[in-house]
């Protein structure tokens, strides 16, 4: 790097500090970081620590619950919350709309599966006033401002000729301009970089934080390489301004809202309606319990007496109805799980697509990245029902065991219960967060790589508008 | 003052350029020596901002060669520019940085020695920037005060050619004056200066030969006369005729 292009760069920050304009855009959008980042820490510690005594109450209440019947317990049910990933006040990506309480209890998917909320990409379009939020958002429109007239304003002044008639080339003058405006852009990161070290220093999630870090600091390098390209390419000032505006608006507005939409259209999942009308109609399907003609329920009731060498139910050392609330309970959660692995891949292959689409607006590859490396994306909320599901498995079918085990199987008595001390043996629920990096490496790598394209695909266009600023300096 | 036979420091040989199909240089040679003010005087689109370009390495000519002390501008522009300064007609400078500021900027690129007291102070009291004015930001500098901060950096760049691409365009009588003062001061440093004008009177007041330029081929040239210089209602009569002719 010569002495004249780190000039020229020192005198790009001259001029944005002696302009009033930049001074104030500049300290205005750094102050919005700042209060992004301060109100989005202090409701992330609420939430969390609100989660944690509410998991805590319902627990209590859960295991102080007096004699019962099993099935009632099955009925009583579970609240389980969502602890938040300790980057979430970063970017709370689909946290707010898929929500994080979950209600569990027998014969019924979570209630969080097949919620009308998830329809997956959609929920791309959502922005909130995180520190992502500005850094994806607003960020952009500041280093435009900044930036606009780095080249096309010299040329329009005259300077740039008698630049070059200082015998400096118009690749030195592109890269100090090019240096000055990246560092804005490190400077705009840099609030956003020592709230995500001071937040992930205890949750062992630094490795997270500094890949966000590199991948903003990459796609505000995006923008600050596209200003600079528009202003070598266009004439006037003005006109770069405008450009440039008319593409943040295409790139940050429209696109990322505009194609999910189209996703959704050509992958449509259907309402939750739909589903539980399809699911009510395959339940049916499999049988009822209760009709004594049920083909399915007969053919289980011969295994069963078979299995335990009996002829009758009423001789089985278990309570039939345990084993039959079991049985149910294990077809319907097979249901319910095919209906969620459906949905979920329907999710995936919509999800994949909007990814591709961050080869057409860089804000869609970081936001991608963001969420996944910040644990607030639709495929880690995946992940968290994925557990509660299993969790409710084994938590129905403990009590449905329960039943079977503990209540007599003749003359259990008008109201059979057994002993509240029972409950103390289920198990309770242990959340345990995924790591981004191990289950979403590929995806992380493909943001990656979609920003990794811009930048290179920008800087071959820099380095030729270089070459053309040399020619029309005449 | 210098004869033609002086070593040039700026050359021009057969110089042949077009934009498309309008030819604007054809077949001009000029030479400018050490210490020497060359004025290249013709109307608009006679090719003289060509000529400048050439030089500056920003045109490359269609046919023909241009040198800056010996280098080539068309091969080896970033080391021809090393070696001239150039003061465009409009005086490009940054109005929110003082005198000082912008010549120290501007040296810094130049790789110049850029020493407040002993570089930029005595080309800034050579042009007669007053004092008072050096620390302020050139945004509210009159068209003749800018152009003594482009030739008082042309000074402190110490460089052995100066391009001047119609310098006395917009000045009051007085400002140009001034400047016939600054060319002279330039001609004591022994720097070559070559001059783009259509200001006739400027160029017989400070130039030791003339090149009258017409559709990009140098009609004719003409010299001082010692301590008579020019006989300026010659020079007058002559730039008219061919000025007329052209029209015609």
């Amino acid at each position: 790097m010569s002495g004249a292009t780190v000039r020229i760069a020192r005198e790009e920050w001259r001029w944005l500090a002696r302009s009033r304009v930049a001074l104030v855009a500049g300290v205005l959008l750094l102050l919005l970081i700042i209060t992004a980042t301060f109100t989005s820490v202090q409701k992330h510690e609420a939430i969390d620590e609100a989660r944690a005594r509410y998991q805590s109450e319902q627990i209590e209440q859960f295991y102080n619950q007096p004699d019962r019947h099993p099935h009632r317990m099955v009925h009583y049910g579970q609240y389980v919350f969502r602890p938040l990933a300790p980057l979430a006040f970063f970017d709370t990506g689909v946290d707010a709309y898929t929500g994080n309480m979950v209600f569990l209890e027998g014969h019924r998917q979570n209630s969080a599966n097949f919620a009308e909320a998830r329809q997956s990409s959609l929920m791309l379009r959502f922005g909130q006033l995180t520190p992502a939020f500005v850094l994806q958002t607003l960020a952009p429109l500041l280093i435009i401002f900044l930036a606009f007239r780095a080249l096309a304003g010299e040329r329009e002044r005259g300077t740039l000729r008698l630049m070059l008639a200082q015998g400096i080339s118009a690749r030195q003058i592109v890269s100090g301009k090019l240096i000055a405006h990246a560092a804005v852009a490190g400077a705009i990161v840099l609030p956003a970089l020592l709230a995500l070290t001071i937040m992930s220093a205890s949750s062992g999630a630094s490795a997270q934080a500094l890949l966000i870090i590199l991948g903003y600091c990459a796609y505000l390098i995006v923008w600050t390489l596209m200003a600079l390209v528009l202003s070598a390419l266009v004439p006037r000032a003005r006109d770069a301004l405008l450009a440039l505006v008319a593409l943040w608006m295409v790139t940050v507005v429209l696109l990322p809202r505009g194609l999910p939409e189209l996703v959704a259209a050509s992958q449509t999942l259907p309402t939750r309606i739909e589903t539980e009308v399809a699911i009510g109609r395959d339940l049916k399907a499999i049988g009822d319990s209760h009709d004594p003609d049920d083909p399915y329920f007969n053919d289980f009731k011969m295994e069963v007496l078979a299995r335990y060498g009996v002829s009758d139910v009423q001789d089985l050392p278990v309570q039939y109805a345990g084993l039959v609330a079991m049985e149910g309970e294990r077809l319907t959660s097979d249901l319910f799980n095919r209906y969620a692995a459906d949905a979920n891949a329907r999710e995936d292959r919509q999800n994949a697509l909007v990814r591709t689409f961050g080869l057409a607006s860089p804000l869609i590859a970081v936001r991608q990245l963001s969420m996944t490396l910040a644990g607030t994306d639709l495929d880690n909320h995946q992940d968290f029902l994925s557990q509660v599901e299993s969790y409710r498995y084994s938590f129905v079918q403990h009590l449905n065991r329960m039943q079977a085990e503990q209540i007599p199987a003749v003359n259990p008595g008008e109201d059979p219960r057994i002993d509240a001390s029972n409950w103390l043996e289920v198990p309770g629920f242990a959340y345990v967060a995924p790591n981004p990096l191990a289950y979403a490496g590929g995806r992380i790598a493909q943001s990656f790589g979609i920003l990794a394209a811009w930048l290179a695909g920008l800087a071959c266009l820099l380095i030729l508008a270089a070459r053309r600023l040399e020619r029309i300096a005449r | 003052m210098k004869s033609e036979t002086a070593d040039a420091v700026l050359e021009a040989r057969h110089l042949r350029h077009s934009y498309g199909a309008r030819r604007v240089l054809d077949d001009l040679s000029l030479r400018v020596g050490a210490g020497e003010i060359y004025a290249l005087l013709g109307g608009n689109g006679a090719g003289k901002s060509t000529t400048l370009n050439i030089f500056l390495g920003f045109v490359r000519p269609g046919s023909g060669s241009a040198s800056v002390c010996g280098i080539d501008p068309s091969t080896a522009p970033d080391e021809a520019r090393a070696a001239l300064a150039y003061v465009p007609e409009s005086v490009a400078l940054y109005d929110h940085l003082s005198a000082y500021e912008n010549i120290d900027y501007f040296l810094h690129l130049a790789g110049a020695n850029r020493h407040r007291t002993s570089v930029i102070d005595p080309a800034l009291d050579d042009v007669g920037l007053v004092a008072s004015a050096r620390g302020q930001r050139v945004g509210g500098f009159s068209k003749g005060m800018r152009q003594k901060v482009a030739i008082a950096l042309a000074l402190a760049r110490n460089v052995p050619v100066l391009l001047l691409d119609e310098p006395t365009s917009g000045l009051d009588p007085r400002a140009t004056a001034e400047f016939n003062d600054l060319l002279e001061a330039a001609r004591k440093r022994g720097i070559a200066t070559l001059m783009a004008t259509h200001d006739l009177l400027s160029a017989a007041a400070v130039a030791d030969r003339i090149g009258f330029l017409r559709e990009g081929h140098l009609d004719e040239e003409v010299a001082a006369n010692g301590g008579a210089r020019f006989d300026v209602d010659a020079l007058f009569r002559r730039y008219s005729e061919r000025r007329e002719s052209r029209t015609a």
